[in-house]
């Protein structure tokens, strides 16, 4: 009889502990980037050779690798799970990531993408672009755009942070992809600020990468509280 | 009474005693041959063998079985069964069909035998007729009738066994409805247990039964026993016996059983199969057990089924322990043609591949092949069908144009003082002539060398830069312009083809670097060393920083005098071999210290056979000193001298601590010094050590019948070639090319600023361009910092290449032109349309406006599309030039075959691809179109 007993309240417990594991035990990851330190000297960079580029930015377009916000945060900053998530499965959201080529600039600049998502390219410039992108892990591709308003889909197949695009025609354009066979990834924004949403309960090292700076991690314990997690980057 | 009389001499009892006795000895004799003649090493190898074989069957039995669908099987066993018992109950009317079949059957064949005898009357009527009627003979009519009459019957019977026929197929199909169903369901099972029947029967042939005990029992196992000896017998290769040669037999797949079967990767040895069953062994490989053996490639003793007597060769001594554990092994001392140890093993390659640079998948081999190039050792040893292609250091006709004589003496002590990673092995100083009077002797050997080294050199006019050097900028271009394929500079490790440049402030002076630089054959008319094309301020900022690089501790030390003394008794020894010594004494007292010196760098140059592997005056005709190796891989074990080094005696451990240590064999002895071992200290690692041993072991006599050997045709013996120059002049420092990577290309992340690929080279560019491009290169990448070489190649070495890279894309050599496809006004405008659609000029266009853009903006000129690209390319290159050229900044325009210009040409992309190629081909320059381009003709 007290076998029995026992079962059950093993059984339960199991039952409750995986409910748990499974919905209520997630918690959203929020955090700043702060940056410490003199932000660089911007240089334009002259647009002259494309008239079509010109005649966006006539004085010459700012350079996008480091942004500093107003607040004194950076932007562009991905941040994202590293390890904790070995030997879970996700699967890739049929949803495209949108990423846009306008004014002769890359949009998003720092984007986060699941493998075998579907990546989106558009050209909203009536100028040729060409998007050349240099995964190690994944098949490489360079695509030409010649046409205004073309798109073309493409995708990564294995898990690579950052994967580098940039086009030839101009030099100045470059843009990164975090490819991640999870979605717990985010970019810090125009406040410096990110959200991973719907973490599960566990225990990770969170990563945070910038093009100039570099990268730097955390440790992080996920129960069901929302945690915060601020990186500084130092110039 | 008394006894009784014994008639014989001997006594009976006594006799029988004995005779019981020798008899039951016989017989124990007689067992025990019997036992040791059945009981064979190789017989308990087969038996384990076929128990392993039984255990791995079984597993597949219970696989088979474990696949079948038992719903299924039940399903149509309840079915069949049915069926059965339907047929059971119409039991009455097959019988009566049967009956039918029968008589109609019976009736058939009646039919057909009329109707054959009527033909055959027929057909002998007509001859008659038709001869007669040739001869004019009156029976001609009488046949006529004859056979007028016979034709209707014939007609008649035909009819006849046609519908006798067509009955006994209707009576057929009636009695096969009666079984139909059973038969079908009868075949569905059968297919389902198909795999496990399969399976069953194999168990069933290995399983050992008592019949197969019987036939394998002592006595009577000569009649068909199971346990059999397996031997291939090679029709075409032989066994040398010193004095007879014998075909070759293997019968090492008597205890080897799963060599060539799939299934035993993981069996213990002996069954494990051959770990490249693509390879070997198979039908389909390119070396078929049937037609090459075994031992043809590991050597050994193919007749012998003992592990021994094999003559089975471990890898090292732990294994060689384990043998004699495990397998009661010992070595062989008699046995000439041992197996290869297995880290070796591809020293048999070269018996069938010679005249090749490389052999396919042998890497070891080939890495032992090229290390004996590149450290000079065919330069100094003779083998036959091996000559060296070139002298592995630098001319020194002019040295003193470069080099001071202290600096000479201070590098021949020890080369790798100034330089660790340089190629020049040791020469003095080693472990035989260490002695405090052998060092004096070195000493005085190398104060003479440099000397005559001096004396023999013509000067060469050596220019000074006119401008002022920056050394940043020299260490930016050393990167930049590709130097780095074939050296390492600093802490940069990358090519080992050419000497690493650290420490060379201490080594040249600024006006022979610089004119160096600028012609490297100007000093030395055989270099390897290209001309790079160097503007003055990129020859003198390059010297700038290269000299700024010093060796202090080199340049410190001071270099070690001579003593006379020394001098005077080597000059002395020396003279002693061919004259007496009271001659030697006179002929020594008339020469003056400088003579003497002389006398004795020449002497010394000589005896080391400095000139080998540089080219020095006064030597051009000089033979080299090493031994022939030619037959090194084969010669007799006796005929090496161990000495008194306690080592494994074997040709592997010989020729390892040969190169490992020239000169231990000396070791304990007593010699003068002239008749020391000679051969100098090399620096190589351990791995390149065991390369070059596999390559020695590779050298070899041994006849080969032509028809086994690897054959080349003249489309190879070309490739071969190309190859060869490839090697020399180092393509692969740069150029990723013939399954090898390009150094310089690895190093680069970003492909699309790298060195190109000249895979598919052939395919690529038209032959004439090629060849003029490799003459004298110009640039065609604008952006690629890397600078394409001129290596000043004669017209035979250029169309080596031509035909080289034509060989490896399979294409066929036409300096003629490309014929163009053929093509329409329409189609060229189209292309036209295209072009500028596509916005191809914005990259491809070398004009004010893109370069302001930056380089990486400036994409090859398109003009000189016609003359030096193959339209086929064109095409492939237009619709996926990632395929052709990893990493290429160049992008599709058709991603995933379709094109974004829809209302061209009918929005084809094949048609589109065609139509810009064809316009290209057209294209003049710049604005100009092809249109215009014509009427400018006019």
């Amino acid at each position: 009889m007290r076998n029995k007993k026992h079962f059950f309240a093993f059984i339960l417990s199991v039952m409750a502990v995986s409910f748990l594991a499974g919905s209520a035990l997630a918690a959203n990851v929020t955090g700043k980037i702060a940056f410490d330190g003199v932000a660089p000297a911007v240089e334009m960079i002259k647009a002259d050779a494309d008239p079509r580029c010109k005649a966006v930015h006539p004085t010459g377009i700012t350079p996008d690798q480091v942004i500093v916000n107003s607040n004194n945060t950076l932007k562009n900053v991905f941040v994202y799970v590293k390890t904790g998530l070995e030997g879970k499965k996700f699967d890739a959201p049929k949803e495209a990531v949108k990423f846009d080529q306008h004014g002769c600039q890359y949009n998003p600049k720092v984007f986060g993408i699941q493998t075998n998502q579907p990546l989106e390219i558009m050209n909203s410039d009536d100028t040729l672009h060409n998007v050349h992108a240099l995964p190690t892990a994944s098949q490489s591709f360079n695509l030409g755009m010649p046409i205004k308003g073309m798109k073309l889909k493409k995708s990564f197949a294995k898990p690579e942070v950052m994967v580098k695009i940039k086009c030839e025609v101009h030099p100045w354009m470059s843009a990164y992809a975090g490819v991640l066979d999870h979605p717990f990834f985010a970019v810090s924004g125009d406040d410096g600020s990110f959200t991973i949403k719907g973490l599960p309960a566990g225990k990770y090292t969170i990563e945070a990468w910038h093009e100039k700076y570099g990268t730097q991690t955390q440790e992080i314990t996920v129960a069901d509280q929302d945690q915060t997690a601020d990186f500084t980057f130092k110039a | 009474m008394p006894p009784k009389p014994n008639p014989t001499l001997y006594s009976v009892s006594k006799t029988f005693m004995w005779f019981a006795i020798t008899s039951f000895v016989l017989l124990l004799c007689l067992v025990a041959m019997v036992y040791l003649d059945y009981n064979r090493e190789w017989k308990g190898w087969q038996k384990k063998f076929i128990a392993l074989k039984v255990e791995k069957t079984q597993k597949d039995l219970a696989e088979a079985s474990g696949k079948i669908d038992r719903s299924q099987l039940e399903t149509l066993t309840k079915q069949h069964a049915e069926a059965v018992k339907a047929m059971e109950a119409h039991h009455k009317d097959a019988a009566a069909a049967e009956q039918t079949v029968e008589n109609a059957n019976s009736k058939a064949v009646k039919a057909k035998g009329i109707y054959q005898n009527l033909k055959q009357y027929q057909d002998s009527y007509r001859y008659f007729f038709e001869e007669y009627r040739r001869e004019n003979d009156k029976r001609a009519a009488e046949y006529s009738v004859k056979l007028e009459k016979v034709i209707p019957e014939l007609a008649k019977a035909k009819s006849e066994l046609e519908t006798l026929e067509a009955q006994k197929e209707e009576a057929d199909k009636t009695l096969a409805a009666y079984s139909a169903k059973e038969k079908e369901l009868q075949k569905s099972i059968d297919k389902l247990m198909e795999d496990k029947t399969r399976v069953e029967r194999r168990l069933e042939a290995v399983k050992p039964t008592l019949a197969k005990d019987i036939l394998n029992a002592p006595m009577v196992d000569f009649i068909h026993p199971t346990l059999q000896i397996q031997q291939i017998v090679l029709d075409n290769l032989q066994d040398d016996y010193h004095f007879a040669k014998v075909q070759k037999v293997d019968r090492c797949t008597t205890c080897h059983l799963g060599i060539d079967q799939k299934g035993f990767e993981d069996a213990p040895q002996p069954f494990r199969t051959h770990p490249k069953m693509e390879l070997y062994l198979s039908a389909t490989s390119p070396h078929p057990v049937e037609k090459f053996g075994c031992t043809a490639c590991h050597a050994g003793n193919g007749h012998s089924v003992s592990f021994t007597n094999a003559a089975h060769t471990p890898n090292s001594e732990e294994q060689a322990k384990e043998w004699v554990k495990k397998y009661h092994w010992e070595e062989l001392e008699k046995w000439d043609a041992k197996m290869l140890p297995m880290k070796h093993v591809e020293a048999a390659c070269a018996k069938c591949h010679q005249n090749v640079l490389e052999v396919p998948k042998a890497d070891k081999l080939n890495e032992g092949r090229r290390l004996a190039q590149t450290q000079g050792c065919i330069n100094c040893h003779k083998i036959s069908g091996m000559e060296s292609h070139w002298k592995v250091g630098p001319d020194l006709e002019h040295v003193s144009s470069k080099l001071d004589h202290d600096w000479i003496v201070k590098w021949l002590q020890n080369p790798q003082d100034f330089r660790p990673s340089t190629k020049m092995p040791r020469i003095f100083h080693l472990s035989n002539t260490s002695t405090p009077q052998d060092i004096e002797r070195g000493n005085a050997a190398i104060e003479s060398i440099a000397a005559y080294l001096a004396k023999n050199s013509e000067p060469v006019e050596l220019s000074k830069p006119s401008v002022k050097g920056d050394s940043a900028q020299g260490e930016k271009l050393v990167k930049d312009l590709g130097c780095l394929a074939c050296h390492s500079v600093g802490d940069v490790k990358a090519g080992t083809f050419g000497p690493e440049l650290s420490g060379l402030g201490s080594k040249v002076t600024q006006e022979w670097l610089y004119t160096w630089l600028k012609n490297p054959k100007h000093y030395s008319k055989n270099t390897r060393m290209p001309s790079l094309r160097l503007s003055d301020q990129e020859a003198t900022d390059i010297s700038a920083y290269l000299l700024s690089l010093k060796n202090e501790p080199f340049a410190s030390k001071a270099a070690p005098k001579a003593k006379p003394e020394v001098i005077d008794e080597l000059v002395l020894t020396s003279l002693q071999g061919t004259m007496r010594l009271a001659d030697a004494k006179t002929e020594l007292a008339k020469m003056s210290a400088e003579d003497r010196l002389q006398f004795l760098g020449k002497k010394s140059i000589s005896h080391q056979g400095c000139y080998v592997c540089h080219s020095i005056k006064g030597f051009e005709d000089a033979k080299p000193i090493g031994a022939e190796l030619t037959n090194e891989g084969h010669k007799d074990i006796h005929q090496f001298d161990f000495g008194f080094v306690d080592i494994e005696h074997s040709r592997a451990a010989f020729i390892h601590q040969k190169l490992k240590n020239p000169r231990i064999y000396d070791q304990g002895k007593e010699k003068d010094y002239y008749d020391k071992l000679r051969m100098p200290q090399f620096n190589l690692s351990e791995d390149q050590i065991d390369a070059l041993t596999t390559f020695v072991l590779s050298l070899t006599e041994e006849k080969v019948p032509m028809e086994m050997q690897k054959r080349l045709d003249l489309k190879e013996k070309e490739t071969e070639e190309g190859r060869l120059l490839v090697s020399k002049l180092n393509c692969n420092g740069c150029h990723a090319l013939d399954g090898k990577t390009g150094l310089l290309r690895e190093l680069n992340e970003d492909k699309g600023n790298a060195p190109p690929v000249l895979d598919g080279e052939g395919a690529k560019a038209q032959e004439k361009w090629l060849h003029s491009f490799l003459k004298s290169p110009a640039p065609i990448r604008p952006w690629l910092t890397y600078r394409m070489p001129t290596f000043d190649l004669t017209d035979d070495e250029t169309t080596t290449l031509v035909h080289y890279f034509a060989n490896l894309s399979h294409e066929n050599i036409s300096y003629q032109g490309t014929v163009l496809p053929e093509t329409s006004p329409e189609k060229v405008a189209a292309g036209k349309e295209l072009v500028e659609k596509l916005q191809c000029m914005k990259c491809h266009q070398v004009n004010a406006d893109s370069a302001a853009m930056g380089t990486s903006f400036l994409a090859p000129d398109l003009i000189l599309a016609k003359h030096r690209l193959k339209p086929e390319w064109v095409k492939k290159w237009l619709t996926d030039p990632q395929v052709l050229q990893e990493g290429t900044m160049m992008p599709t325009f058709f991603a995933d075959g379709q094109t974004p210009i829809p209302d061209v040409l009918g929005g084809d992309t094949n048609t589109q691809i065609e139509a810009i190629r064809d316009y290209l081909y057209q294209y003049q320059s710049g604005s100009d179109s092809a249109d215009s381009s014509k009427t400018n003709k006019k």
